[in-house]
């Protein structure tokens, strides 16, 4: 399967492809828009109800954001796409710990800022698009007193199931910056995956 | 210059074994040769960030939205000329026209800029360009990246884009006296609040999440960069002059 990207680009896209073993690739059967549009429809309609819910205290209001994401975010596939080339360096325990530090992250992060939304709005964009795993949909987030702003829910299938596999804020991709992120602490950290767990560990309080 | 000189002083990142390919890869990808220096720049501006321009902008967010508003609206009008220079150079008459009729319309039925008449009556919003910007479509490439304290995330070229957009600039060759510095001054402040007022929640987030907030700016910088420069942003990466 490597051959013609070797022939064809050279030696980096190999790099790149080795260095992404979460690309949905054996769940892949195929998205289609239309598919990934319900599906996003749907749980856009959920965070908003979940963000938008009169007499929720902040922490209640997460919760049920957070409720939402475990069910429509590919957690795992996320979690080892941000690893990348040290998924296959990290011991199966790292490895167990690793994805469950980072469920704790992600889940946190997102449902802290989505729970600040309130009064939010999704509406669909004007593009939607679609690459050979995976669908592309563009919304745009609008909030009270706030600059609008465009956000692109990405859609793969995992094991037959719609499930959003990034967001894209503004052109900036959330699992391509945290890749980014990680990368450089295992790099700091003399190129040991312990030492992002350690991280983690005290970030999430784990 | 100085800068880069010092720069390349204090020390390049060492780039790993060229063995080691992957590593390899992502080092060329991650597009930081200066990484040790940008790293030191970075700390400071983190200083600086934290006792002053932080604090200097949450005293600004006393004003009311729409007044804040309205101090991004006049900054965004007075950019006018610079955005349409940038909009010709990249072969954009359509989006030249939105920039110079945006600045006829607000100019006037805008009071001065203070209200986005153009957006809201008649639905041309606001869009951002730069030089930098303009370099990309002529196919210049990024070059190393760089950090600057108050300036923040940029690139040689991007760097080389903000010194062309100071001169395209026709309120850097207007006039001069004590109230002509004062004016200018008064708009490099406002310029400075309001885009720190525009990232508040954005930096504070990574501030707040990020276990390495130097590599989320980075890599945050040069992806939305990229999707500015193909114009699929709402309204740009926002630059000062």
């Amino acid at each position: 399967m490597f051959a013609p990207l070797l022939t064809r680009r050279g030696l980096g896209l190999l790099a790149l492809a080795l260095a992404l073993p979460a690309l949905p690739r054996g769940a892949a059967a195929q998205m289609d828009t239309g598919r990934a549009i319900a599906f996003i429809r749907a749980a856009g309609d959920e965070l908003v109800a979940a963000i938008n819910q009169p007499g929720l205290s902040a922490a209640a209001r997460q919760e049920r954001v957070a409720a939402v994401l475990r069910r429509t975010v590919d957690i795992e596939g996320v979690g080892r796409f941000v690893l990348g080339r040290f998924w296959r360096v990290a011991a199966p325990t790292e490895q167990q710990e690793y994805l469950r530090l980072f469920e704790a992250s992600l889940i946190r992060n997102l449902a802290g800022r989505f729970g600040e939304y309130q009064g939010v709005r999704f509406s669909l964009g004007r593009t939607q698009s679609r690459t050979e795993d995976d669908a592309l949909v563009s919304t745009v987030v609008q909030r009270p007193g706030q600059t609008a702003f465009n956000l692109d829910w990405r859609v793969g299938d995992v094991g037959g199931h719609p499930r959003i596999v990034d967001l894209i804020a503004e052109g900036t991709s959330l699992r391509l910056t945290q890749r980014s992120e990680y990368a450089s602490v295992v790099q700091r950290g003399s190129g040991q995956v312990s030492a992002l767990l350690v991280a983690m560990r005290a970030q999430t309080g784990r | 210059m100085a800068l880069a000189g010092t720069a390349l002083l204090t020390g390049c990142a060492t780039p790993p074994a060229a063995t080691d390919r992957e590593a390899l890869a992502e080092f060329r990808a991650n597009n930081d040769p200066l990484e040790p220096f940008n790293r030191q720049m970075f700390a400071v501006h983190q200083v600086v960030d934290r006792a002053v321009l932080r604090p200097a902008t949450v005293a600004y967010q006393v004003l009311p939205l729409p007044v804040r508003n309205s101090v991004r609206n006049v900054l965004n009008n007075l950019r006018t000329p610079v955005v349409l220079v940038n909009d010709m150079l990249q072969g954009q008459p359509v989006r030249g026209g939105d920039t110079l009729g945006r600045f006829v319309i607000n100019s006037t039925l805008g009071v001065g800029g203070l209200f986005d008449v153009a957006e809201s009556r008649f639905g041309v919003p606001v869009h951002y360009e730069d030089f930098g910007q303009t370099l990309a479509t002529f196919g210049v490439g990024e070059g190393p990246f760089l950090f600057f304290p108050l300036l923040g995330p940029s690139n040689s070229r991007d760097l080389a884009g903000y010194g062309f957009d100071i001169a395209a600039q026709p309120l850097t060759w207007v006039g001069q006296g004590l109230a002509v510095s004062v004016l200018g001054g008064v708009r490099a402040g406002a310029t400075i609040l309001d885009t720190r007022d525009y990232y508040f929640n954005t930096i504070d987030e990574v501030n707040r999440t990020s276990l390495d907030p130097y590599a989320t700016l980075r890599s945050g910088y040069r992806q939305a960069r990229a999707n500015a420069i193909a114009n699929r942003d709402a309204t740009g990466t926002r630059s000062l002059p």
